[in-house]
Formats: structure tokens, sequence, C-alpha cells
């Protein structure tokens, strides 16, 4: 039952359309278990489990009497709870319905309106029961009567003769089935059993209460009364007698001797009486402890305050130095806060509060708060009673951002204008600002601002009562100085004439009046009749309700302070940047790190709820807790961005960073998260991908690199100022230098101005990688290209844009191919023996890792982990370049390069054959071998890298134009960003080049060929999960340059073709490709051998040839290999299910 | 004070404190106003509002001080402080480099947020913990006797209030060194135009009205009105 109710209040969750306001579910639809919670002021770990209709009677209070009169006794009709360790009873109605809501919730109509423990009744912890019985009743089915420990000692207990053995005994009458009365019973014996070892523990933290001082047997007259604060060594404020403490102290030690002290007390109207008049010093700790609750926090954990301290002794932290600062300025009026003593006590209560709750740390008026508390109560007592305002009491008001006390604020200032429309209007005419003067008020509840006397009678009925209590007293205090206010027209008027009133509230309200009862009420007196007749229509749920109207506004207001301050505070960098850009920015990287947090919550949810499946409790509290953590203006957030964050941050940006192919993780997580269950939900798909809605970010290593380069920290992480000042050198400077500076240094990885031979690979994967899904940024030579983007999706061969992205290919081979001849060449040196061995086998990891890449995208950050490896390496020796070395193994140095490459993937007997041949033709570029050879390490540096650019005019463009655009920090940037996931690629394999013969064969006979309609999406998956593979890429690049030498050579001989064309055959055969596929992909094959022909053919020199040569291995190696077609295949059905459910998922997600 | 001030005209400034925690902006207003120092000065909580006159030769300017707090939790809180504010010191401690930065954030935030034409001053205090102090005892954290407990040096400030168009003063509320002057330069470089517009028509009758209620200037402090306190 527990389970389904919280799916079902899940499903209300994940429906209600208020989501995206950022008023969270759990002050929407509080939780039956944080109802409860907040009634009974029971921990967390609390939770209700039976209730019960019942009625409760309280033997008359001299139970000594006779029998007539134990007959009679208090009655009350109410609901009894049964939790974990707690039997509760209250007489206000609850409203623990299956699916609590706000409706519901405001049947609270108790005195305390929900928010305390209202109405009469007790909150027993279950180890202060000492028996149960079932008694034989006429009237109802059941009837138990309850004896508790109450006063008892362990061993008094044992000596049963005992005459002065008073024992509170209740009974308490079931008013239900008899079912329900009996699972009630069964639950009880349960509790009762598990609980009996607890009865130690209870002991001993009650013992620390002073009541049990108070009530003690006569024969420990002379025991020495427990902690009741610094008030008894150093005097408690106020002068006793005029405070009448001794009367009310027996009144008080009256009441409970009559109801049963601290643990066991049971409340009837006499108790709020009590409180309402002021509490006796001595007592006055353990009341606010009791009422408050924090005395079942000490309950459950008595040695959290002492373990804490031991624990963190001698640590240092920043709350520890700001505590420092204030101790000497807690109520330094106070005697007890001159000594050494009381500061001591101070630090220590302080210093533990803010390791526990490390995420509010220290802030300051928790420092006058608790020296309040310190003059009534033992530092464990103000301890916990500190837990419990921050927690519950006062949420959010020492929090980082301090929302909770604006939030308090702002509703205090609509309540006023809505019971003092008069002032209010005056205040908004005189532009006077109500929260300068009322803030201290909340933030120190009132103990700052009132004489302490009078201070600590609002805290008396603030403990028990709750928050509401401080806007009444509030309120009171405006209404009573009403006149006064309205004569006052600035702020300092209006501060000076509250402040001269807090100073007479000692005096008389009526000073001048005929009657001598009425001369003898104070200004204070007045204040609290105020406060609590005239306004006893401020409720916790008026409040409740007035927050929640409120919450979206303060924290936007918040939020956008924050936002201007860290925007202001970036530094000179960010001058690059429009105000527009950073802020976009801004934005763009807390919400990538709060939508990760939320998702990451969200799942981790899940994950606790299937675990726990018995009792969904434990998700459900992990819900209450900490779902309010992430959002900026509500304090502590992660603002520290890691690899997958940025990815996703630059996904959101930028098309080329989005993935081609959704991961295989995503799906498996969607399958086996009871898919069936959550597909009815709305949002469920998006919010449990790891991706959420958004489109799901590319892995390539130009994305390594830059997240590399902007950790300037080198801290794994990036700031919002990393990430500032790496977008400020890439879009801020808009000069082509810059950029083509940029991209150099980002791929020059020891900084010695030089990049390698693998280096110079590495750039041209990533500038296919950049331009895969098209160049943006203004293109000469057709700008038409621009809107390119979106419609070759089968790789029409006229398009117009096609030809600038086709050109870009062309640029990027005529790149490596300058970059190799203009290269400078290292010393040569001797390779190393071992190093030699140590790079074949990383390079065949890497070999293997490449067979995989299909499958598992995740298996290219392998490949290139060998390759830090190498790097690690180069830096022992940084002559050598064993970079290239390790992809391209060099089993037999001093032989040409190409023929080492086919060796290493020896199942391509095909290839050999051609190598052999282009053995010959290669002999007339002896130059280029050099350049490729891998025993002639070889760079280039940033004055040839410009040079080979700026040669060529879309390269030029890309860096003057393309390269800064494709970040688009603005655009888009409320709406989602799924749309672009969907767009095209601009890639070999999508105009149909040679590639498309191995994406035909991954596709298998499963799809069509490769114009068929209903191919074309899972066509077009594959393709991205190929173009994905930075290496792959590359290998592409290589095999368009071998086929466009192949060219000139039928050329120069023509007799050769066919033996070409077997070629083709033997891959066929070796993917298992339907021939009518091979023959669609030959052709679109052919179609690009003419283009590359007529645009690169003057470019096809010697060198052109020896690249050419070394893209036969390596793409032999994609698509040649059996693992590579059976990975392609699993991987080409899959992203075209992935990109439709992303796609829909996006679209309801904006609706 | 009242006595001096019939004849000559009289108008009222709004003046904030801001600065990192602890870099003694309530002291300085303690000792603006009060002429008075104490080591252990209560938090602020929110902000705590003065009043102190000062003298010129052709007017009187009344400043109403809101000293905030300074944790920086509470920086939130400051735009409702600084709202309207004609002036604002923030103060920076000599001994401690980062509450430098945190005042020029503050100064930028300022010069962004706050009303137009404010007249900014940068305030280094504790210079009793230099050497360049006359009567440097040497107390507080760590200074230490004889040891320069200085860290930002006055160039470094000044030239930074000069690129920004900052009044510039090292104080040290302990000793009352610079104090008034900082006021009395506020109180000058304050424009005549912005002081006839600072408040709405009849709040100088209220102020007036108000003024005997007010912080009793010269005399001691009233022990029951608790310190710092907003209202």
């Amino acid at each position: 039952m527990l389970n389904l109710s919280s799916f079902v209040q899940k499903a209300q969750q994940l429906l209600d359309p208020n989501q995206g306001l950022n008023i969270t579910d759990s002050d929407r639809n509080p939780s039956k278990a944080s109802l409860f919670q907040a009634q009974f002021r029971l921990p967390a770990s609390q939770h209700p489990l039976y209730e019960i209709t019942a009625e409760l009677t309280i033997p008359l209070a001299n139970a000594t009497q006779s029998d007539r009169d134990r007959e009679r006794g208090y009655q009350y009709a109410g609901k009894l709870h049964l939790s974990e360790s707690y039997l509760c009873f209250s007489t206000t109605p609850s409203s623990f319905l299956q699916s609590a809501s706000t409706p519901t919730s405001s049947i609270f109509t108790g005195q305390t309106h929900g928010g305390g423990p209202g109405g009469n009744g007790f909150t027993f912890p279950l180890s202060s029961i000492r028996r149960v019985e079932r008694l034989h009743s006429q009237n109802f089915q059941f009837a138990l009567a309850i004896s508790t420990w109450n006063g008892i000692s362990q061993e008094a207990a044992k000596d049963k003769d005992r005459k002065d053995l008073r024992e509170q005994r209740i009974t308490i009458q079931l008013a239900s089935s008899r079912q329900a009365c009996e699972r009630f019973c069964d639950g009880l014996k349960k509790g009762l059993r598990t609980n009996v070892g607890n009865v130690t523990k209870l002991k001993k933290v009650v013992s620390e209460c002073y009541s049990e001082y108070l009530l003690r047997p006569e024969e420990q007259k002379n025991a020495t009364p427990p902690d009741a604060g610094l008030g008894l060594m150093f005097k408690y404020p106020g002068d006793p007698k005029k405070l009448r403490d001794r009367a009310k102290m027996r009144l008080w030690a009256e009441y409970l001797r009559d109801n049963g002290r601290n643990a066991t007390l049971i409340r009837q109207p006499t108790f709020h009486k009590l409180i309402r008049v002021g509490l006796p010093n001595r007592l006055r700790g353990e009341m606010w402890e009791l009422t408050s609750g924090s005395l079942y926090l000490r309950l459950e954990n008595p040695t959290l305050y002492a373990d804490t301290l031991a624990k963190h002794s001698g640590m240092e932290s920043l709350a520890i130095d700001e505590i420092e600062k204030d101790l000497n300025r807690s109520l330094p009026e106070y005697p007890g806060f001159q000594s050494e003593e009381g500061i001591g006590r101070l630090r220590r209560v302080l210093t533990a509060y803010s390791w526990v709750n490390a995420d509010v740390g220290y802030c300051q008026a928790m420092n006058i708060v608790v020296a309040a508390l310190l003059i009534y109560m033992s530092e464990a007592q103000a301890f916990f009673l500190l837990s419990a305002l921050c927690d519950r009491l006062v949420p959010g008001y020492y929090s980082t951002t301090m929302y909770g006390t604006l939030l308090d604020q702002k509703v205090f200032e609509s309540l006023v204008e809505k019971t003092m429309p008069i002032l209010w209007e005056h205040l908004v005419k005189s532009d006077v600002q109500l929260s300068v003067v009322s803030l201290p008020w909340f933030l120190s509840l009132y103990i700052n601002s009132m004489p302490l006397v009078f201070a600590f009678r609002v805290l008396d009925v603030f403990f028990v009562e709750g928050p509401k209590v401080l806007f009444q007293v509030g309120l009171a205090i405006l209404r009573i100085n009403g006149e006064e206010l309205l004569d006052a027209a600035d702020d300092g008027a209006f501060i000076s004439v509250l402040k001269s009133y807090f100073a007479r509230l000692d005096e008389s309200a009526h000073p001048k009046s005929e009657n001598p009862k009425l001369r003898a009420v104070t200004r204070f007196q007045e204040l609290m009749v105020v406060a609590f007749k005239e306004f006893s229509a401020i409720t916790h749920n008026s409040i409740t309700e007035l927050r929640l109207k409120n919450k979206d506004a303060v924290l936007n207001n918040i939020e956008s302070f924050a936002k201007r301050t860290a925007i202001r505070n970036l530094g000179p960098d960010s001058k690059l940047l429009s105000a527009d850009e950073l802020a976009a920015l801004y934005d763009r990287f807390y919400g990538v790190l709060y939508e990760r947090q939320q998702r990451d919550h969200i799942i981790k949810q899940e994950q606790a709820r299937r675990a726990k499946n018995s009792r969904s409790r434990a998700a459900a509290e992990a819900h209450d807790e900490s779902i309010e953590k992430g959002r900026v203006g509500l304090g502590p957030s992660t603002s520290l961005m890691d690899y997958d964050a940025f990815r996703e941050f630059l996904a959101g940006m930028s098309k080329w960073a989005i993935s081609d192919a959704p991961s295989t993780p995503r799906r498996e997580t969607m399958g086996d998260r009871q898919a069936g269950f959550y597909a009815s939900f709305r949002r469920s798909d998006a919010t449990l991908s790891p991706w959420g809605a958004g489109p799901e970010p590319a892995d390539h290593e130009f994305l390594q690199r830059l997240f590399g380069k902007w950790d300037v920290g080198s801290a794994s992480a990036l700031t919002l100022q990393n990430v500032v000042s790496g977008m400020a050198r890439i879009k801020g400077k808009r000069d082509i230098m810059g950029t083509i500076n940029y991209f150099f240094e980002l791929h020059d990885d020891d900084g010695d101005g030089r990049v390698d031979r693998e280096g110079i690979l590495r750039m041209s994967e990533a500038l296919l990688f950049l331009s895969r899904r098209g160049l943006e940024g203004t293109l000469s030579p057709s700008s038409s290209s621009l809107a390119l983007s979106t419609d070759n999706v089968n790789g029409g061969g006229d398009n117009p844009g096609q030809s600038i992205n086709e050109r870009f290919l062309g640029s990027v081979s005529a790149f490596i191919r300058r970059c190799f001849e203009y290269a400078d060449p290292d010393h040569p040196q001797n390779q190393n023996a071992i190093q030699d061995v140590q790079e074949r086998l990383d390079a065949q990891k890497l070999e293997h890792s490449g067979g995989e890449e299909l499958a598992d995208p995740d298996a290219f950050a392998i490949g290139d982990d060998d390759d830090e490896d190498d790097d690690l390496l180069t830096m022992e020796s940084p002559s050598q370049s064993p970079k290239t070395a390790a992809v391209r193994p060099d089993k037999k140095i001093g032989q040409p390069p190409e023929l080492q490459l086919n060796s290493s993937s020896a199942g391509l007997s095909p290839d050999d054959d051609m190598s052999a041949r282009r053995r010959v033709s290669k002999a007339q570029s002896v130059k280029a071998n050099a350049a490729l050879d891998p025993s002639n390490p070889l760079h280039i540096t940033l004055p040839t890298f410009r040079m080979v650019v700026l040669a060529d005019e879309l390269l030029e463009q890309f860096f003057e134009s393309s390269f800064p655009a494709s970040f688009h920090i603005l655009e888009g940037l409320a709406s989602s960003t799924t749309p672009t996931s969907g767009s095209s690629l601009t890639t070999f394999s999508s105009l149909g080049i040679g590639a498309g013969r191995a994406v035909n064969a991954a596709l298998g006979g499963a799809a069509g060929g490769p114009g068929a309609p209903a191919g074309g999406r899972g066509l077009r998956g594959v393709l991205d999960n190929i173009v994905t593979d930075g290496m792959r890429v590359a290998a592409e690049v290589r095999r368009r340059m071998e086929e466009a030498q192949r060219e000139l050579e039928k050329n120069a001989l023509p007799g050769q073709r066919n033996e070409e064309d077997d070629d083709e055959e033997d891959d066929d055969v070796g993917l298992g490709r339907p021939s009518g596929a091979g023959k669609s992909g030959a052709y679109s094959g052919d179609a690009e051998r003419r283009s590359v022909r007529s645009s690169d053919r003057d470019l096809l020199t010697g060198a052109d040839a020896e690249a050419s040569d070394a893209t036969v291995v390596a793409a032999g190696r994609a698509s040649g290999s059996p693992e590579g077609g059976s990975g392609g295949n699993g991987a080409g059905n899959e992203p075209g299910k992935g990109t439709g459910a992303g796609k829909v998922v996006g679209v309801e997600f904006d609706g | 004070m009242a006595d001096s001030s019939a004849p000559k005209p009289s108008s009222s400034v709004k003046l904030v404190l801001l600065g990192e925690a602890a870099v003694g902006k309530s002291s300085l207003v303690l000792r603006f106003v009060n002429n008075d120092f104490q080591e252990n000065k209560e938090p602020t909580i929110g902000a705590a509002f003065l009043t102190q006159k000062c003298n010129l030769p052709t007017r009187t300017i009344k400043f109403e001080i809101w000293d905030t707090a300074g944790q920086e939790r509470f920086a939130s809180l400051a735009p409702m402080y600084y709202r309207n504010a004609q002036a604002a010191l923030v103060v920076y401690d000599l001994t401690k480099p980062t509450s430098l930065i945190k005042a020029k954030h503050w100064v930028a935030e300022l010069q962004r947020q706050a009303s137009p034409g404010i007249v900014i001053a940068l305030v280094g205090n504790k210079l009793d913990l230099t050497n360049d102090s006359a009567g440097a005892d040497g107390e507080g954290a760590g200074g230490g006797d004889g040891e320069d407990a200085r860290k930002v040096t006055t160039e470094e400030a000044k030239t930074y209030a000069e690129e920004e168009g900052l009044l510039f003063f090292e104080t040290s509320a302990k000793t009352g060194y610079n104090v008034t002057e900082v006021f009395t330069a506020i109180a000058n470089a304050i424009p005549e135009t912005s002081l006839k517009t600072a408040r709405g028509p009849g709040a100088s009758a209220a102020a007036a009205r108000t003024e005997e209620q007010r912080v009793n200037l010269n005399g001691p402090r009233d022990p029951n009105a608790k310190e710092g306190c907003a209202c």
C-alpha cells in the first residue's frame, strides 16, 4: 500500500504542470510523513505507520484519590498514531491521507495548525512506555491501559512494594473495526519490543532534563541539578521577583507531577496556558527542547554533539574563522558571555553545528540565537535545538543565500499589506522599506530587538506554536505603533519609533487608566494579547501559502543578484564577451549543473526506491531532504563542472558537440527501469536518461583537449571563471590569428610550439569533427551553404550546399598534405628498442579498441588513454616521436611506412597486393615517404600551421568565422536544445561517398538501400555513429585520398581497374553485405571519386599518395574486421530509436 | 551639535557602509557617531541605522548611516540598504588583502546598481596595526608589536581609487585617525543638486520632529539600547 501511494504521489509530481516553476513538490504536496513529523515534531526517521481513532482518558490529577474519582478523569477524542519509535496522540484532526496535498493538510485546525504539537495529547517515545494492558471494556472493543516510566527509576521499579511509586497510567479506547484495532495493537507490540533496548538511553537523556531534578524523590534531595544553562551560574536575565519565577515554578511542578514530565508529558489545555504566561527560568530550556522536538533529536542520537566535537577536534574551516570573529560579540551584555565559560560553550555549539550542517555552516545571528539558548540549556540541548531551528522552524534563514529570511520578509510585507492597508500605503508612499526594520526581528528571533526577558517570552510561544508567532508578534508591533508610524516619513524616523517602543516594553500600557488592573498591564502583555488575539487568523497555513506564493520570486531575485555579482567578478577575460553572452554563459553553466543534479537525484531516488521496495520511505525521505538543493538561490550548490557536464554544456551550444548516436548505456538504463510502468508518465524518459531531455553530448578527443585547456588549475573541473575565460579566447577576440593560435595551442601538448605527426592528424580529425554537421558563419563562395545542414540526409548529389562541405573535406585533406610537406624534421634518432615494443603493444590495444568503437564510444577514450601513456614517454625522451609509432606500429624500421601499416592489420589480404603495387608507385615520391616515415620524426610550428591554414580559403574562413560562430552562446537558450540533435551531418558518408559501403554493410539486410525512406533514420544513425569516431573520420580522409590516388594510377595504368574492383568485392564479402547495397555504395564511391578529382586533382602529389596509402589500412580496419561489422550492426539499429525517442521527449518537455 | 545648526541649511544624506566582515565598519561608524570604540562590537544583523551631523562651513549635512552586515551571505540583502543611498563607504582591512578584493566587488556593484552619482569612498581601516600609525599598539589578531601587519600598500589602493574615481582614506577606528575626515570629505563631495532632491517633501519636517529621539550624539550611550541594533 505504502508503495503504491508513493507511486501515485510520484506520478502527481511528474504530472504537475507547476514543475517548471521551481516550487518543489515537497512544498506543494507535503508528504504524509512530513506532515506527521511536523505535527509531533519528530525526527525525519519517523513515519506514520498506523493510525486509529481513539479516546484518551487521563485519570484525575491525584492518583491516590478514591476509585470513584479515578473513573472520571479527563477525556479527549482524537487520533492515535504509531511510528517506528513513537506513540502519539493528538486531538487535532489528522490529515494523513494516502495522498496528502494542500487542501487536505489545511484540515489542521489545532492551536498550531499543523505546525507543532497542537491540541491535547502526548508524544511518547515507545521506550518510555513501561507496560500496555488490554482492558475489558463494554463500550469499545479495545481499550488499552498504558503506563509509563515517568518518574520511575529502573531500580525502583523492581521494588514492587514501594508506596511512593506513583505510576503514570492512561487509558486509550480504540474506536475502529476490530481488524484495524488488532492491526494497530500488533504494530504497537512490535514497536515496543524493538524499543525495549532504548529504555536505558531514554533514562540517560531525560536525566539531563531539569524536571527530573525538580520532581526528584525525597532520598535524592541533595542531588546536583542538571545543567540548566549559564543562568544557573551567572543568573538568569531579568528580576526573578518581577518575573514571578517562583510562582511559575510551583505551577509547573504541579502540572508536571500530574501530567508527566519531559518525554512522558501529556499536553492539556493548562500546558498551553502556562507557556503563554512565560516559562520559569530553570524549566525554560527543557520546555523549549520538548516543544520544539529537539528532545527527540537528542534521544535519537544522544552522543552526536560530543562525537562531532571529538571527531573534528583541531580541524579548521571557514565557518570556524567566522565564528571566532563573533564569539566576543554575542550578547556581550550578559555576564555569562564575558566569561571564558560562556564563550567556550558558544564556540563549541556553533562549531559542532557547522560540522554537522556544513551547507549552512555559520551565519551571523546564529551566534545571538545560540547565546540566548545557552543561558537556559546545556550545550548538547542547544546544539539539537539549533538543528531543529535551521531544519524546521526557520528553514533557510541561515542558509548561504538566506532565502528563508528574504522569503519571510516578503510574506511579512504581504501580511502587513493585507491587515494594515493604511500603514502599508504610507510605507509605500514615503518609500520606507519595511524589511530594513523587520528583518533583524525574524533573523535573530527578536532576541536582538527586544530586551532579553521579553524576547524569551516570545520564544516560549514560538517553540510550541511555530514560525507563525514571529509574524503575529511583528504585526502586533506595527499595529500598536500604527499612529506614530504613520507620522514617520523615512527609514530613520520609522526605526526610532520602534526603538523607543522596544525600550519601554516593561512600562504600563495604560499608565493613565483609572482601573488599577488595567494600569498593571504592561506594554509587553498588550503586545502578546494583540499578537495572539487580534492576529489569531495568522495560521501556519496562511504562512505556508504565502511562502509558496512568493518563493519563486524571491529565489529569482537572489539568483539574479548572484548572477550579477558572479558575472561582474569574472575578471578581465570576461570583458571580451558581451554582457548578454556572459549572462547566457552563466545561465547555461548553472543550468547544466542544476539539471544534472536534479537528474542524478531522481535517478538515485529511483534506485533507492527499487532497492527498498518493501518500504518506500527511504526514497521519500531522501526526497524531502535534498530535493531543495541545487538551485542557486537555495544555497550551496555545486559550482564545478566536470567533463561530462562540460560535454552537456557544449552540446547545448554547438551542433558538433552533440553525439551522433546515443550511447548504449542510455538504453540499458531505460530497459531496466520498469519501462512499462514509467512509460505512462510524462517526462519520465527524459528525466531518467542520464542526459535528461537534451541531446546526448558527443565525446571526442577534441572535447577532452578543450576541457583540459580550459581547466587551468588542472582540477578536472571547470569553474564559471574557467568557462568564461576559455570561451573568451575563442569567441572574444574575433580575429583569425587568435583563433588559429588557439587551435594550435590546443594540440601542442607539451607547449613547445611544435605539433608532431600525430598532432597533425589529430588536428585534421578535429577539423572534421567540428565540421561534420556543416559549417557555420560566413562562407564567401556560396552563402546558401548555411542551410545545408538540414537536407542532405540521403546524400543527394546535387545539393548546392554540398559543394562547400565537400570542399571543406578537400581542404582538410590538403591541410594534412601541406602540413607534412612543410613540416620540419626533428633530429633523427635511434628508436629505443624497449620503447618500441611497448609502443607496439599500445598500438595493438588501440587497434583492438578501434574495432569496438562502433559498439562502444568509450572505447575511443581507452585508446586515448594509451596515447596519454605515450605522452608520458614522450616527456621522458622528447626528441623521439613515439606517438606516430603508437598508432602505426613500425615493425620494420626503415621500410616504407605503408608496408608496415599493412602488416599490422594482417587480416586484410587484398591490401597487401595493393600496397606492394603501390610501393612501386611510391618510389616516385621519396621525399614524401620521408615525411611519413616514423623513423624521421617531424613537426610543424605555429607559423607553418598558420601558413597552411591561410593557404586554403575554406580553412581560413573556418578559423575566421565558422569555428567561433559554432558556439551559440545566446541562441536557443530558453527553448529546448533538442532540435539540433536530429540535424544531419555533413560527412563523407552522408554525402554518399565511399563510406556508404560500410554503412550499408553495417545495416545488413535490415534496412533497404540507402535511398529507401524506411532506412533513412537508421542509416543516419549508422552514419552518425561512424562519424562520431574521430579515428574513423581520419581514416575516411585517408581513404578518400587513396581513392583519388588510385584514380590517378588508373589513369596511368588502365589495366588495373579490374583488380581494384576485386578489392571492393572482397570488402563486401567480408562484411556480409547484400550485393544491391554494395552496388549503390560503389556507385556513390564513384561519385565521390569524381568530385575529388575535379576539386583536388591539382593537390594530389606524391605526398598525397603516401597519405592515401595509410588510409587503406585504416579504412580496412574500420570496415573490414568482423567485429567492426557486427558492432556497427548493433549500433546501427539503436541510434535510430534513440534519436526518435529523444525527439518525442523533447517535444513533450517543451509542451 | 544642535547649537550651531540654526542658521545654516541642513539636508540629510543616506550613507551606506559596505565591506567584508570584521573590517571595522561598525567601529568606524561608532567612532564617527559617538567618538567611541568597543573591542567587542556585536555583529550587525541585517543593518544598523545611526545618524550623525556633519557641519560644513556653508551647510549642515545629516548623515543617515546604514551600517550593513559584512558576512558574505548577507551580501544579497545589501541592495535593500544601498537603495537610494547618496554616499557609500566601502571599507577594507589593510592587513587583509582579500578584503580589498571584496571592496572592489562592492565598488563595482555600487557603480552598476546604486543610484547614479553616488559618492563612494574607499577606506582602508585598522591603520593602528601598521607601523606608519603614530600610536600603533599592535593589538589585534596576530598583529604583533613592532611588526608591520600591513598587507595592502597605500599605493595599490590609492591607484585603484583614482582609476575608479573614489575618495580614498586610510583610517583607524581605534585611534580615531582620519575618521571624521572621511565623512567630511564625503559631505563635501555630495553635489548640491542631489541634496535638494534627496528626500521627498515633508521628510525634513518629520526628521526634525524625531530629532530628539535619535541617538544622543555626545552623551554617554544609553545602557538599555543594544549596540548596533536596527530598532
